[in-house]
């Protein structure tokens, strides 16, 4: 009986302690885009190995996994840029705890109260906004408190074959890419391209796409001093200076200066296989493309491969669109351990920021931006300009990203000649404006 | 309380006494109880919300919050919003292209395998099986087929030195490219219908006809095609109703794109409510669509009742 009541005592304990670990984890719920790719990186907790946005964030969180056992946490991709769902969740009271949104869509949520503020949580894990570069910074503050933690800062770029480059002539004594200065000179060069190489100058996603066109045009706009969005509630478009960039962008269609008809995988691939000189595409690709330059037998490693911001067209500021991805946080009931499991988390990718911006994204943290490492990485000589360069819009701006899909659709549509850029432009300033009056 | 529980076994009693035969028939209230689960789930899952959208109609509402009540304010907007009208005469052009041809194809189709060959088993579960696939999987495929350079007509047509046509991106194929997908989905079901009304004519009228010397395009026109006229209706306002509510494939295939010329009412309600969160506006545009289909349905359901008696 005694032994009975011993060997009883000995498998409950054991059975406590094998289930313990279990019990104890908190559980958290992610949700993020960047893509899925399990294949490649489900199980490597080494992010130094991992390359592209996809495989860095995938080790990342693995690696969060295994430092701490206490807390588990689940992740849900995503397609980008995933506000349908979110919002879905948020308005069914199913939200994820943390959730990548990007610092233009960070107000529309904060709006509404369903986000959590994040100040008094990042300061008791050591993270302090002052550590954020100033276009982090700005871009996760709303209403004067921080409402996501910003991991990096991006911009669009000119991503450049320069084997291309060197047969169309434009290429400087010292290697460099020759970059034009005006709307005429770039016409001329895209001519003189398409003479030497046969190929289009640039290499764009037209098809099924709305962001390229708009954050083409805001680059534009800000590049000519237009203030289109001085009142957040009510935008400017229909002026000369919108019309003198989608001329611009119709001519270079017209004149078959890009590739037609590719959507955002196509373009990749069309760019990747050296059918085009020019890729406008965002920071992103900058690791994946560099990785395919040192590739033998790829068409970026003939001749090489250079990524530089948007040259400057116009005369007026020195200035691109940019934008930032930031984890931000539901607004919802929590215990102590989970509120500190999620400040675990964040803490941990404000360390990691470095491998982050492996990506080609630029830190959020201005030690990191500032350091040897960083500033070894390929091509950060040449795109960290966009530190000082990036301009989001105006914070008080909402709904960017509907905006934006009104703006492409009216691009698009004024580009490939389905409508004349005066109505295009007038139709796109009023659908905008009936937007914004009816938030 | 106490007195009234004594007294109703009496009262029972002395109803039982003057009335043996009770009508099982007469309207009972507790009769309510067995409709109760119906009705429950009836009044939550569709009468609500049907009253909810309207409600909502009229409101300035977004997804967080339900706001102001402002008439026919919404409607005013839909009328005057060009994108909206566009996607009424896209989802009309999507029906138009769709519902012909699948009943078409589906009756030539059916036609042609109304046999009983092993060939003919055999293709026939080939042209039902796309119909098993879910949209997403349906869309990956004509997807893979139209992408430009690599896809499976560009490809083709490059054997022949030639430019595949952009379905996807051409402002007057996109549409074409969405029916195309659709048809190919859902041609199963009409091949099917037609194959199942082939069967039922009866054979003996096929043999007096070919004693009469006449032949197939003579069978064909007044022995086949009037014994399945009722089916071939059937057929028409099935398809309507579905082709309708096209979602899907202009999602995952344009995104209603190239300038919003493959946006259905559907994808517009989507977009609106969803994406925008204009929930007041996307429940108005939700109200023209409902009538739009109990329209549709009405006018083909009166075709049908007179064709019908006059059969």
């Amino acid at each position: 009986m005694k032994l009975k009541k011993i060997l009883f005592a000995a498998v409950s304990a054991g059975a406590m302690m094998l289930a313990a670990p279990s019990f104890a984890a908190t559980e958290l719920s992610v949700q993020r885009f960047f893509g899925a790719c399990d294949a490649d990186f489900g199980t490597n907790t080494d992010a130094t190995k991992a390359v592209g946005e996809c495989g860095i964030i995938t080790s990342l969180i693995n690696k969060f996994n295994a430092d701490n056992p206490d807390v588990h946490v689940n992740v849900t991709t995503v397609e980008w840029p995933g506000y349908d769902q979110l919002t879905a969740q948020f308005a069914s009271g199913d939200a994820p705890d943390i959730v990548t949104i990007h610092e233009s869509v960070l107000s529309d949520y904060q709006s509404k109260g369903l986000l959590m503020p994040l100040d008094d949580l990042l300061k008791s894990v050591g993270v302090t906004p002052d550590a954020f570069t100033d276009a982090a910074r700005n871009g996760a503050t709303k209403d004067g408190k921080i409402y996501g933690l910003p991991i990096d800062s991006w911009t669009m770029l000119y991503h450049v074959n320069m084997d291309l480059f060197k047969q169309a002539g434009l290429v400087n004594a010292d290697g460099t890419p020759i970059f034009p200065k005006s709307p005429e000179e770039l016409l001329a060069q895209a001519e003189q391209f398409k003479q030497k190489t046969g190929k289009p100058y640039f290499v764009q996603n037209l098809t099924n796409e709305t962001a390229l066109y708009t954050r083409n045009l805001y680059t534009y706009l800000f590049q000519q001093d237009s203030d289109f969005f001085a009142d957040p509630k009510h935008v400017k478009l229909n002026t000369p200076e919108a019309k003198k960039v989608v001329e611009m962008y119709k001519a270079i269609f017209e004149k078959g200066y890009t590739t037609k008809d590719l959507d955002y995988g196509g373009s990749i691939n069309a760019f990747l296989a050296g059918e085009g000189g020019v890729h406008l595409n965002g920071t992103w690709v900058v690791g994946d493309y560099n990785a395919q330059s040192e590739t033998k037998g790829t068409a970026l490693n003939k001749g090489g491969y250079a990524v530089y911001p948007y040259p400057q067209l116009f005369g007026g500021a020195h200035a691109q669109y940019a934008d930032g991805h930031t984890w931000a946080v539901s607004q919802k009931d929590r215990t102590p351990e989970q509120i500190a499991a999620i400040g675990k988390f964040l803490k941990f990718f404000a360390d990691n920021d470095f491998e982050w911006s492996r990506t080609g994204h630029l830190p959020a943290y201005k030690a990191v931006i500032t350091s040897d490492a960083f500033k070894a990485l390929p091509h950060r000589n040449t795109i960290s300009a966009v530190a000082d360069l990036g301009r989001p819009l105006p914070s008080a701006v909402q709904r960017q990203f509907a905006i934006q899909d009104i703006i492409g659709e009216e691009m698009s549509a004024a580009i490939s000649g389905q409508k004349d850029v005066d109505t295009a432009l007038a139709d796109m300033e009023s659908r905008v404006n009936e937007l914004l009056a009816n938030i | 309380m106490a007195d009234r529980l004594a007294m109703s076994p009496t009262a029972t009693l002395a109803v039982g006494v003057r009335a043996p035969t009770a009508d099982i028939y007469a309207p009972q209230w507790r009769n309510v109880i067995f409709v109760a689960p119906f009705l429950f789930f009836f009044t939550t899952l569709l009468l609500f919300p049907l009253l909810w959208g309207m409600w909502l109609s009229f409101h300035k509402a977004d997804t967080f919050s339900s706001g102001n009540f402002v008439g026919l304010g919404n409607y005013a907007r839909l009328y005057h919003d060009k994108v909206f009208l566009q996607s009424i005469w896209n989802t009309f052009y999507f029906v138009l292209l769709t519902v012909p041809t699948l009943a078409l194809i589906g009756l030539f189709l059916a036609l042609c395998l109304n046999r009983r060959t092993r060939t003919a088993a055999v293709l026939r579960t080939l042209f039902f099986s796309s119909s098993v696939l879910s949209v997403t999987i349906v869309t990956l495929i004509w997807r893979i087929v139209f992408i430009p350079n690599v896809g499976l007509l560009s490809t083709i047509y490059g054997w022949f030195g030639a430019t595949a046509p952009a379905f996807i991106s051409d402002p007057s194929l996109a549409m074409v490219g969405i029916a195309i997908a659709t048809i190919w989905w859902c041609i199963g079901l009409p091949m099917m219908l037609f194959l199942s009304a082939l069967q039922q004519i009866p054979q003996d009228i096929y043999e007096a006809a070919a004693l009469d010397n006449a032949n197939r395009w003579q069978t064909l026109r007044s022995i086949t095609l009037p014994s399945i006229k009722r089916t071939f209706i059937l057929v028409i306002i099935i398809q309507i109703v579905l082709q309708f509510q096209l979602f899907g494939q202009a999602w995952l295939m344009t995104r209603g794109g190239p300038n919003n010329l493959t946006k259905p009412i559907v994808l517009y309600i989507y977009d609106t409510a969803f994406r925008r969160w204009d929930l007041g506006l996307g429940a108005a545009a939700s109200e023209i669509l409902f009538i739009l289909i109990l329209v549709a349905a009405m006018a083909q359901y009166l075709v049908t009742r007179s064709r019908g008696d006059q059969a």
